[in-house]
């Protein structure tokens, strides 16, 4: 089990992960799905230690990352493909990282096998596909046979036999009674695969509802409300199954509950609203529309990369 | 491959990952297994090794010639003093070169982490920095040690040899040749740990190698260069690692130089304190 409490992460003055709370159970797989930039990763890296959160706790199973006595054997990471030495080989790479919990060269073998990199095990890692890179940083995950399972955009870069086989090994593992925690920025991945979604927007929680829940296209009562002080609000709206999510200084948008209730809550604690906007949007809207954002982002690149590309011409 | 041979369950039940757990020992072994498994290193180690003997061979063949011709004239045999004293010294006069080398490994050993970004793979497996970090610098320390000593006594191997046909001799075990070795290995080792202190603080193999190459070769030569005209830097230029390390190696201390427990002193500082300060700084940044 993964536990984040208020977690929030702060690059200079940008803000990558904005007091962000979840807990990932275990026995099931938990989707945790953004946009590119979204802070997925962040989030994920605070998890194993490798970033220290601004403020805020995570724990795995009750205790912070680095407490454990045995950390690869607790939680297994895939954080970014190829976080390899290129002029290693993969059975090196892999028997340096067994070498430090004192794990037999046997389960190296075995997880090489099982990641279906038997072929490929003497080789330098430079000259692995992405593909392979991350079935080396998949075998990494499970050299220690742990209980929880954290994987970065596992399928990035996999040919559809290994997509197959990463959602296999993930409802597989979730089946055995383990934390299953998956990142990825496709929503048809997540259908897919997770039993449980997390959507992170702009490093803040947008949802945290059961897949069925996301997939049906249940219409959850959603509005948008202004108010001028949203903290107050926000507080007061709070709730099981609510989510209360700040949009600027005035705004929240609120899903969960409808527009009268808003405003009954409003009136019990004296808040004044100067705008109530009922919104019907499922959560799947809500993520395209997030998204937007990021497809904007690439076309705006492609433009660049266009100009760049008459500029050679000229 | 096929989906099915992929898919198919573990073979193995629980315990087959065993049930150790993150221990000192392992994770030296660790460092071991990936020191080891890098070819650049192995061609780095064996450079140094030939290097240092090599330049032992052309400098004792040197002083040996330059000897014969004293002896055509006795003023230069007088300007040229006891030569029974630089015999001693001569199976360790690749260091300068040497040095270099070693120390620019052990930058690679921290640096390479981050370049490649395998400190990802390392410190998930080991958040435990520190953990990592000593024994990373207890391995630096081993390699360095073992290949200093073994270059200078090859070069023992082949200078003895060399110099005894122009009838000089070293003896293994005077105190000359006893403080050679031993103070020769220290300073390699304390390059060393400046090296993968340079690297771990600079997360940056070229960088960390011209650092460490301007504060053992630039800096010397540069305030050599003008201490003649400005008296301080000659005082300064004593505090220098190379300075005090190569003091250390000397029996006779030269003349106004420091004492020889400062130079030990110094010594210790210069290999202990920016190791300390890469240790703090590992600590608190972000991977």
């Amino acid at each position: 089990m993964i536990t984040a409490e208020a977690l929030t992460k702060n690059y200079g003055v940008k803000r990558a992960v904005d007091s962000v709370s979840f807990t990932v159970q275990p026995g099931k797989v938990t989707g945790f799905l953004g946009p590119n930039g979204a802070g997925k990763s962040t989030t994920m890296r605070m998890i194993v230690g490798l970033d220290r959160p601004s403020t805020g706790t995570v724990t795995v199973n009750g205790r912070k990352y680095g407490e454990h006595a045995a950390p690869l054997r607790e939680v297994g990471a895939l954080l970014e493909a190829k976080s390899v030495h290129k002029s290693r080989s993969a059975r090196t790479h892999l028997r340096s990282l067994a070498a430090t919990h004192s794990i037999p060269n046997a389960r190296v073998d075995e997880v090489i096998e099982l990641t279906g990199l038997s072929a490929v095990a003497t080789k330098k890692v430079g000259g692995f596909s992405l593909g392979m890179g991350q079935r080396l940083g998949i075998a990494v995950a499970l050299l220690g046979d742990p209980q929880t399972l954290i994987l970065d955009e596992p399928v990035n870069g996999l040919d559809p036999e290994g997509v197959q086989w990463v959602r296999h090994l993930a409802r597989q593992q979730a089946a055995q009674g383990k934390t299953v925690f998956i990142s990825s920025h496709l929503m048809s991945e997540m259908a897919l695969t997770a039993d449980h979604l997390i959507i992170i927007g702009r490093g803040r929680i947008i949802a945290d509802a059961p897949i069925e829940q996301v997939i049906s296209g249940q219409n959850l009562p959603t509005a948008r409300v202004k108010t001028d002080d949203a903290d107050a609000l926000m507080n007061a709206l709070l709730g099981e199954n609510i989510q209360v999510t700040r949009l600027d200084a005035e705004t929240i948008s609120v899903v969960g509950l409808d527009g009268r209730t808003i405003a009954q809550r409003a009136l019990d604690h004296n808040i004044l609203l100067h705008e109530l906007t009922p919104q019907q949007q499922s959560l799947e809207e809500a993520y395209m529309a997030l998204t937007q954002n990021d497809v904007e982002y690439h076309s705006s690149l492609g433009q660049q990369a266009f100009a760049g590309t008459n500029g050679k011409q000229a | 491959m096929s989906t099915t041979a992929m898919a198919r369950p573990r073979s193995a039940g629980p315990g087959a990952a065993g049930n150790g757990k993150v221990s000192f020992m392992g994770v030296l072994r660790s460092e071991f297994i990936k020191f080891s498994s890098l070819l650049s290193t192995l061609i780095l180690v064996l450079a140094t090794i030939v290097v240092m003997v090599g330049i032992a061979a052309v400098v004792s063949w040197g002083i040996g010639f330059s000897l014969e011709m004293a002896a055509e004239s006795p003023e230069m045999a007088a300007e040229m003093g006891d030569l029974g004293g630089i015999a001693a010294t001569l199976p360790a006069s690749g260091l300068v070169f040497a040095q270099l080398i070693v120390g620019a490994l052990a930058v690679m050993v921290m640096s390479s982490e981050f370049t490649t970004g395998s400190a990802r793979s390392t410190f998930v497996a080991v958040p435990n920095r520190q953990m990592v970090f000593w024994a990373k610098a207890l391995m630096i320390t081993i390699v360095a040690a073992v290949v200093a000593l073994v270059s200078i006594l090859l070069s023992f191997l082949v200078v003895k040899p060399i110099v005894g046909h122009y009838n000089l001799d070293i003896d293994f075990s005077s105190e000359a040749f006893q403080r050679s070795l031993w103070f020769s290995v220290l300073y390699v080792v304390m390059v060393a740990l400046i090296g993968m202190a340079l690297g771990g603080l600079l997360r940056n193999s070229a960088g960390g190698i011209v650092v460490l190459a301007a504060l053992f070769f630039v800096l010397p030569m540069a305030m050599g260069g003008f201490s003649t005209m400005v008296d301080w830097l000659a005082k300064a230029m004593r505090f220098l690692p190379d300075q005090a390390g190569t003091a250390l190696t000397q029996l006779t201390v030269a003349p106004g130089g420091l004492e020889q427990w400062q130079n030990g002193l110094l010594m210790a500082a210069w290999s202990l304190i920016p190791l300390i300060l890469a240790a703090i700084v590992l600590q608190r940044r972000d991977i």
